[in-house]
């Protein structure tokens, strides 16, 4: 009992300071604004290529969780045409999944501070839900970076990023950037139209993060195939520190509460 | 959907844990509703005086709920909206505890905000929703599907807080939101309703960056329509509304962090923090007024600054614990109070009763503002604690005679009915769960200690943790085989008839949290194997044949989700919580892989057959398991009339089949997340009771003899005779007063005349029978015997749990005596099922929650003070009725009541369909019952439909010809009103059962006359009064019982003319002459039994 006390008393926030800190670590890496003194957070740049071939080159700008220029380049496999489209000056595409990862870390990081070492815990079992808690957080913010939304290709088509672009992509091409663990994904989708007498069944495609070539959709009056896809993509060194960060703590976690669940059921049967 | 399911929740003497994360106050202040971490919903009624008491909990979201919010204005529909972690939403009827609505969106709503603009909108509104996705969106509050959303144009984000404003300066409603990122947006509201309905994007109308983070709540005074508060964990603000300017700061002191607040007048603000305290603020103008300064932000902010009037904090003790979640009501009508609330983690609302103008003490420092209540879940168990014993709490009373063993975990066997509880000392007791229902429930435990005795397996040195019933997942496996496991990580394998431990398997991994088998297409060695997930996250695998461990998989750092099994290859796929999977090869013991991501996914999605370690909350695909196996072995009774053999049939498969049996009784174990407090449901499925009832007779029948097999069968039938022979009658009974009633055939008068004199030999011939029934019941019957006794059993706690106890001591009396039912202990708590995975129990002292009730009925089974009503009025449209309980079931006491019961449950039944039933299958349903009765009764009732007002018979009319018996038709009439009425299923249930039992009761005294000769029964009846019975009555009644058992009628005396006049106060003395007559016509060889059955199939249909 007396050792329950003190892992209560010292052990449980010696674990949440050190979850703290790297949490803040990690949401540095997100640049939170507002958090810090820094104005406009930095843009960085990535050039995004596949090693196969130069077919698509892409040169994408990210400011904290949004893409402020966005350069692409795309070589048409028929004649060798070389087509150049980049964003419109006034406009920015938000990465959901950045933004999205980033208030996840503030929340578990604002759970923590709320018990900073001047709270004192009562019950095992507070703890328990107090790290359920940031462990949903943190879960929740990894599982958005590692699972890009599964996009059928009308959704694709409706989006906005598709309309950023000056010049406007050109109706054959589909374009779509997401995250993918750590890596910047670029996918570009070449379309062709299918013949509306063509006997080929027509099988709309469901939602994947990447479709394949020959995946068919309707989009407005048109029905359409994608015939050729190129996937280009970038590694994020920030991204990946955040996602080493989010398993460690993870891991932290997870320990303090096995800890505490030992004792408590030797302990009693009540509430721990 | 069945919905002849009722459930019974046997609480513990520990509340089951409620861990509050939202609490709200309806808007008529009567009901306090509170959200869970552990996902249950607790509705606590708020009397006048601003008690609190815990009235039901509501089960249904399976994690963690987040906010709450009204659904509907909530003066026409006390409806409310709840939203879970993991995107469930929730519409709840308050009152009823039914869940209106669900919804499963893939967004996590932190706020919910409902909005009705009466003249712009249709439908019932929408529900603006925030939380963790970029922006608002907005849900049809009726089907809860998403509308559209509110879209930002610069900076998109989540939003933390909102709130709608409706100026009557600008005539304009508007949405106020902060961010994530401290963004102060506002929408129009009003005026962008049409373009929201037609699907276009709506962008913010104006937008500020307020530099703060963590927003808690932004507020609106209403008083002064220009001051607007933003709380801040970290600060509050208050902006001036017009332009957003900010006019004040004030930073939380010694580290608090502020959770909440609210202007409770013009200028004063009250602020909440997470740790329970609260502040009141008086905004003082400074002396210069603001015209006089225009524009001019420093000079603004000096103006106000806040005085600190009174404050509130909570008592500090022990089990709290933070956060609070706190609200406040501001009602300015006058039976209303100024409430503020809170609720705490450890599941305790604290209320205070905020003064219409509170002051400072007089020397200017603040004055601190009394608790007005406070009250937890556990305060309710505890003052009702007879009411909360736990199911097992009788037996293991017996045992040690002091303290009571905790139970920590327990399983049922539906094929032995036995229920096995692991208790926290280590011994695993074995009962028959119908026992120990009945010990728990009901008065008088002297007739359940003849019974059979309970076990005790003593073998465990720790609580008992988990336990499984092999072979009720798999039927090949030996039947006496039950595992368990304890906190030591040892797990045992016993024997459970002979009582003695086969093998103790030592784990050494903690304890066992969860036992599993693999499925039946999984075989190792021939044999299924066990599966025993530890609480250091390891899984053993058991070999019971052989006795040994297979594997024992050690590696995983989180918890265990998932188990699969591979057949082909022998591999255990182990899913974690942190979404790695672990593949294991069973025979080497091997780790063969280790996965993480988008692999881990598609490797658990490859293989279907998975078993789920932690399901929060068994309770919910338990009952769907139970009632998807019911609806497939039900299916055949959908056919409709059956003839008798082959029901017979059907009957004597259910019973060899118990694998596919649905049982009429169901004990269902639930545990809750975080502790091992739980608790037992027991389910009662009044279908099936009234399905496995009637056949059981005829099975008696057969095993006894052949020769009266004819003749019995058609006592068996009695029930339906009843209905045959109400229908008859009242037809009758109205025919002459009514001019069509000429309009009768001829014919069938004829045939009336002709069997008046056949008539008392009839009733003879079958009196005689029933006493040779009763001298061959009395020898042993075969095993088939049990499982009937057993319904009996089953339907006898099932009437006793519905009777409303207590509310007259005469009826009480009666009850105990003619249908050998035992008194309730106290007021069940009841459960009611909305739909497959939702659904209310009652919790202890639930009783007292409707003030007006207390002081009248207070310890009594009454659902509530309507039931009363209504079942006056049952009995005013069933006047004709009374006679129901013929000569028939008064010859012997113990098929009388077995009869009695059989004919109240079908009744019940009968209107469970009906209140249940949704509104347009009502007309459908009520013509193909009139079908079906048809050819037994060729009379014309279309005197009938004219006295009927309602426009249900109106359309029946239209449908179908009359041919409808009127009795039963202004009963449908009325019941089908009461579901209009939104009268609640279990009212309508309880209404129902204490209307008939009244009558029947109250006849008993009289039947005997009717199986004299007619006229003697005039006479008897002619004197007749309307007087209640008196006690003296029923000992004469019982007189009268034993002599009718006598084979021939029995001599007239003088007294029982006087009992009889007593008791038959509804009869109609025109009607007895009548009654007897048309009984006569129904009697031999006609196939009432059709009409019975026709009468339950079509409402089975539904």
């Amino acid at each position: 009992e007396e050792e329950f006390r003190w892992l209560l008393h010292d052990e449980v926030h010696a674990v949440l300071k050190q979850l703290q800190d790297i949490l803040k670590e990690a949401s540095l890496r997100f640049t939170l604004p507002g958090s810090g003194t820094e104005g406009p957070a930095k843009q960085e740049n990535f050039i995004l290529g596949s090693c196969g071939t130069d077919q698509v080159k892409g040169v994408l700008t990210l400011q904290g969780d949004a893409l402020s220029q966005a350069d692409v380049n795309l070589k048409m496999p028929r004649n060798n045409q070389l087509l150049h489209f980049a964003f419109r000056e006034d406009k920015q595409w938000k990465l959901q999944q950045i933004q999205d990862a980033r208030n996840h870390v503030s929340q578990a990081i604002y759970l923590l501070t709320s018990r900073d070492e001047s709270y004192q815990f009562k019950t095992g079992a507070e703890v328990l839900k107090l790290m359920d808690a940031v462990m949903l957080q943190l879960t929740r913010a990894r599982n958005r970076l590692t699972t890009p939304a599964t996009l059928t290709l009308p959704e694709i088509a409706a989006s906005g990023l598709t309309r950023m672009f000056a010049p406007a992509l050109p109706s054959d091409l589909l374009l779509n950037v997401y995250i993918n663990l750590n890596k910047l994904c670029l996918t570009v989708y070449q379309l062709h139209a299918l013949q509306p007498n063509s006997t080929k069944n027509f099988r709309p495609a469901g939602g994947a993060v990447l479709h394949s070539p020959g995946a068919m959709f309707e989009w407005g009056s048109q029905r359409l195939e994608v015939s050729h896809v190129h996937k280009v993509e970038c590694v994020i060194p920030w991204l990946n520190d955040a996602l080493v960060y989010f398993t460690v703590s993870l891991q932290l976690c997870q320990q303090l509460k096995d800890k505490i669940s030992v004792f408590s059921s030797y302990w009693s049967y009540r509430p721990f | 959907m069945r919905t002849s399911l009722q459930a019974v929740a046997l609480w513990g003497q520990k509340a089951p844990p409620h861990s509050i994360t939202a609490i709200m106050i309806t808007d008529d202040q009567r009901t306090i509703v509170t959200g869970s971490q552990e996902g249950q919903l607790c509705l606590w009624n708020l009397s006048h005086e601003l008690k609190i008491s815990a009235k039901e909990l509501l089960f249904g979201h399976s994690a963690s709920v987040t906010c709450l919010a009204r659904a509907r204005d909530f003066s026409k529909q006390p409806y409310i909206v709840s939203a879970a972690e993991n995107g469930e939403m929730c519409v709840w009827n308050v009152t009823s505890g039914q869940c209106v609505e669900k919804a499963t969106l893939p967004y996590r709503h932190t706020a919910i905000c409902y909005y009705h603009c009466s003249f712009r909108m249709t439908g019932e509104g929408w529900l603006l929703c925030c939380g963790e996705y970029q922006d608002v969106l907005i849900i049809d509050a009726k089907t809860l599907a998403v509308v559209h959303s509110f879209r930002s144009s610069q900076f998109p984000d989540w939003i933390n807080c909102m709130c709608i404003v409706h100026s009557m300066r600008i005539q304009e409603d508007s949405l106020l939101v902060v961010s994530v990122a401290g963004e102060l947006k506002v929408w129009d509201l009003s005026s962008s309703i049409n373009s929201i309905q037609e699907k276009r994007d709506v962008y913010e109308k104006e937008s500020k960056f307020l530099e703060s983070l963590n927003c808690q709540t932004i507020r609106f005074c209403t008083y002064t329509e220009r001051l607007l508060l933003v709380v801040f964990s970290k600060c509050w603000k208050v902006y001036d509304y017009c332009d957003f300017s900010l006019l004040l700061t004030e930073v939380s002191r010694n580290g608090q962090f502020f959770a909440g607040g609210e202007m409770i007048a013009a200028h004063r603000i009250l602020i909440w923090t997470e740790d329970g305290h609260s502040y009141i603020y008086q905004l003082l103008n400074s002396g210069l007024s603001k015209s006089l300064y225009p524009v001019d932000g420093r000079v603004l902010k000096e103006s106000i600054y806040p005085h600190l009037l009174c404050s509130t904090s909570v008592q500090e003790n022990k089990e709290q614990s933070r956060p609070f979640v706190m609200g406040y009501m501001n009602e300015r009508k006058e039976p209303f109070y100024k409430v503020l609330f809170s609720g705490e983690v450890s599941g305790r609302i604290t209320l205070w009763h905020i003064p219409d103008v509170p002051v400072s003490k007089f020397d200017g420092s603040p004055r601190e503002i009394p608790v007005t209540t406070t009250w937890t879940l556990q305060d309710n168990f505890d003052k009702h604690d007879t009411v909360s014993q736990s199911i097992i709490d009788y037996f293991s009373g017996l045992k040690d005679g002091a303290g009571t063993a905790v139970v920590t975990s327990s399983e049922y066997i539906p094929s032995l009915d036995k229920l096995i509880c692991g208790c926290e000392d280590g011994t695993i007791i074995i009962t028959q769960a119908l026992n120990a229902a009945k010990a728990r429930l009901l008065e008088g435990g002297s007739l359940v200690k003849d019974s059979p005795p309970h076990k005790v397996l003593k073998g465990h040195h720790q609580s008992v943790t988990s336990l499984l019933y092999p072979h009720g997942l798999s039927s090949k496996l030996d039947q006496s085989w039950m595992l368990s496991g304890d906190l030591d990580s040892c797990v045992i394998l016993w024997d459970i008839f002979t009582e003695e431990i086969l093998h103790k398997f030592f784990l050494e991994a903690g304890a066992v949290t969860s036992l599993l088998m693999s499925p039946e297409k999984f075989k190792l060695r021939g044999e299924q194997i066990i599966c025993c997930v530890c609480s250091d996250h390891s899984v053993a695998l058991l070999h019971l044949e052989g006795k040994s461990c297979l594997l024992h998989a050690r590696k995983h750092f989180f918890p265990v989700r998932m188990i699969k099994w591979h057949p082909v290859e022998n591999f255990l796929i182990v899913g974690c919580a942190d979404d790695s999977v672990y593949i294991w090869e069973i025979e080497t013991g091997t780790l063969e892989r280790h996965e993480t991501g988008e692999r881990a996914r598609i490797i658990l999605n490859c293989c279907d057959d998975s078993q789920l370690v932690k399901s929060v909350l068994p309770i919910a695909s338990e009952t769907l398991k139970h009632k998807s196996i019911e609806q497939r072995s039900s299916s055949p009774y959908q056919l409709g009339p059956l003839p008798c053999p082959s029901l017979q049939v059907e009957s004597s498969c259910k019973v060899a089949d118990a694998k596919f049996c649905p049982r009429p009784f169901n004990v269902l174990p639930v545990k809750t997340k975080w502790s091992n407090v739980g608790f037992h449901i027991l389910l009662f499925d009044l279908e099936n009771l009234v399905e496995l009832l009637l056949p059981t007779p005829l099975s008696d029948v057969d095993s006894s003899s052949s020769f009266y097999g004819g003749e019995v069968l058609r006592r068996a039938k009695s029930t339906v005779e009843k209905k045959t022979l109400t229908l008859r009658k009242s037809k009758t009974a109205c025919g002459p007063l009514s001019a069509e009633a000429q309009a009768k055939p001829i014919t069938e008068s004829l045939a009336q005349g002709d069997n008046t004199v056949k008539f008392s030999e009839e009733n003879d011939g079958i009196k005689r029978q029933k006493k040779m029934k009763i001298s061959k019941k009395m020898q042993p019957k075969p095993s088939r015997k049990v499982d009937a006794s057993l319904t009996i059993d089953t339907a006898k706690l099932f009437l006793s749990c519905l009777l409303p106890w207590g509310v007259d001591k005469d009826l009480d009396y009666l009850c105990i005596k003619h249908l050998n039912i035992l008194k309730l202990q106290g007021p069940i708590s009841l459960g009611l099922a909305s739909n497959e995975d939702h659904f209310s129990l009652m919790l202890p002292g639930w009783d007292l929650c409707n003030t007006e009730m207390i002081k009248d009925y207070s310890g009594v089974n009454l659902f509530s003070k309507k039931v009363l009503d209504l079942s006056d009025k049952y009995i005013a449209t069933l006047p004709n009725q009374v006679g129901i309980p013929r000569g028939l079931e008064n010859n012997c006491d113990s098929l009388q009541e077995s009869n009695t019961i059989v004919y109240l449950l079908s009744r019940l039944f009968l209107v469970n369909k009906l209140v249940n039933m949704p509104l347009e299958l009502a007309c459908r349903v009520g013509s193909s019952f009139r079908m079906e009765c048809a050819h037994n009764n060729m009379r014309s009732a279309g005197n009938d439909i004219l006295n009927m007002s309602s426009f249900y018979s109106c359309s029946r009319n239209g449908k179908n010809e009359s041919h409808v018996p009127e009795a039963d038709l202004s009963l449908l009439k009325l019941i089908s009103c009461w579901r209009d009425q939104s009268v609640q299923v279990t009212e309508a249930i309880q209404a129902v059962l204490l209307a008939e039992v009244q009558q029947r009761m109250k006849c008993l005294g009289k039947t005997p006359v009717n199986s004299q000769p007619v006229s003697m029964a005039e006479n008897g009846n002619c004197e007749m009064k309307q007087m209640l019975p008196k006690l003296e009555w029923t000992e004469e009644l019982e007189l009268q019982c034993i002599r009718n058992t006598l084979p021939l009628q029995t001599p007239v005396s003088p007294v029982k003319h006087d009992s009889n006049s007593n008791s038959a106060n509804f009869q109609d003395v025109e009607d007895m002459p009548d009654r007897c007559v048309l009984e006569e016509s129904e009697s031999p060889g006609e196939p009432r039994h059709h009409s019975w059955i026709a009468k339950v199939c079509p409402c089975k249909v539904s």
